[in-house]
């Protein structure tokens, strides 16, 4: 795994950060406070979220007057970089759930 | 070729681990689909290809190994088409976990 696709896989290894990017990806910008009303969090998991995404370079962020804005980073994701990291995601998830299936 | 490569070793002794990825109902409801079986090598190695929205067509190999802690299950899968765009497979993603939580 390349350095690029290392920190994207990790941060969109989460469910919840999925949400967060699902949401972004559907509705261009958005605060903490906005995604906290649409999202089932509070605006401190979501804020938390935020930063580890934009730690990966998944969304960036600008200020607007008190606020702070958040939107998709464009072209992080390449194809490739984004199909490994949803696919792998979810083998994460289903080879958790067989590892519960067996033991 | 795009592809992931995701490993786990679990606790229980490889024929455990080979019902679940051979035994069509246990496979069905782990995974949450239904997937024809390809390449099966008994006890150790199966493949299958399957083809779900938002990340296209695909291959899935799975090779379970005994080891020392109990088996390690090792997935490799290879993407065969090119993947939709990005908010699609998200949304597919979505539904996947929605599903997992049921």
């Amino acid at each position: 795994m390349n350095d690029t696709v290392g920190p994207v896989f990790a941060a969109l290894a989460d469910g919840t950060r999925r949400q967060v990017v699902q949401t972004l990806a559907t509705g261009h910008r958005a605060t903490a406070t906005s995604l906290a009303a649409e999202l089932p969090m509070s605006r401190q998991a979501v804020a938390k979220h935020l930063t580890a995404l934009r730690r990966a370079e998944l969304v960036r962020s600008s200020r607007r007057g008190r606020e702070t804005v958040y939107e998709l980073e464009p072209g992080a994701l390449t194809e490739a970089a984004s199909w490994i990291a949803a696919v792998g995601g979810e083998w994460d998830e289903r080879l958790e759930r067989l590892g519960r299936l067996v033991d | 070729m795009t592809k992931v490569e995701r490993e786990i070793t679990v606790a229980a002794p490889p024929e455990d681990v080979w019902r679940v990825l051979a035994d069509d109902a246990l496979r069905r409801d782990w995974l949450q689909a239904e997937v024809e079986p390809e390449e099966v090598e008994e006890g150790r190695r199966l493949e299958f290809s399957w083809d779900r929205d938002g990340v296209g067509e695909s291959r899935v190999e799975f090779t379970v190994d005994a080891v020392a802690e109990g088996s390690r299950v090792r997935v490799v899968e290879t993407a065969l088409a090119p993947a939709g765009d990005w908010g699609t497979r998200l949304s597919a993603l979505g539904s996947a976990s929605a599903l997992a939580l049921a």
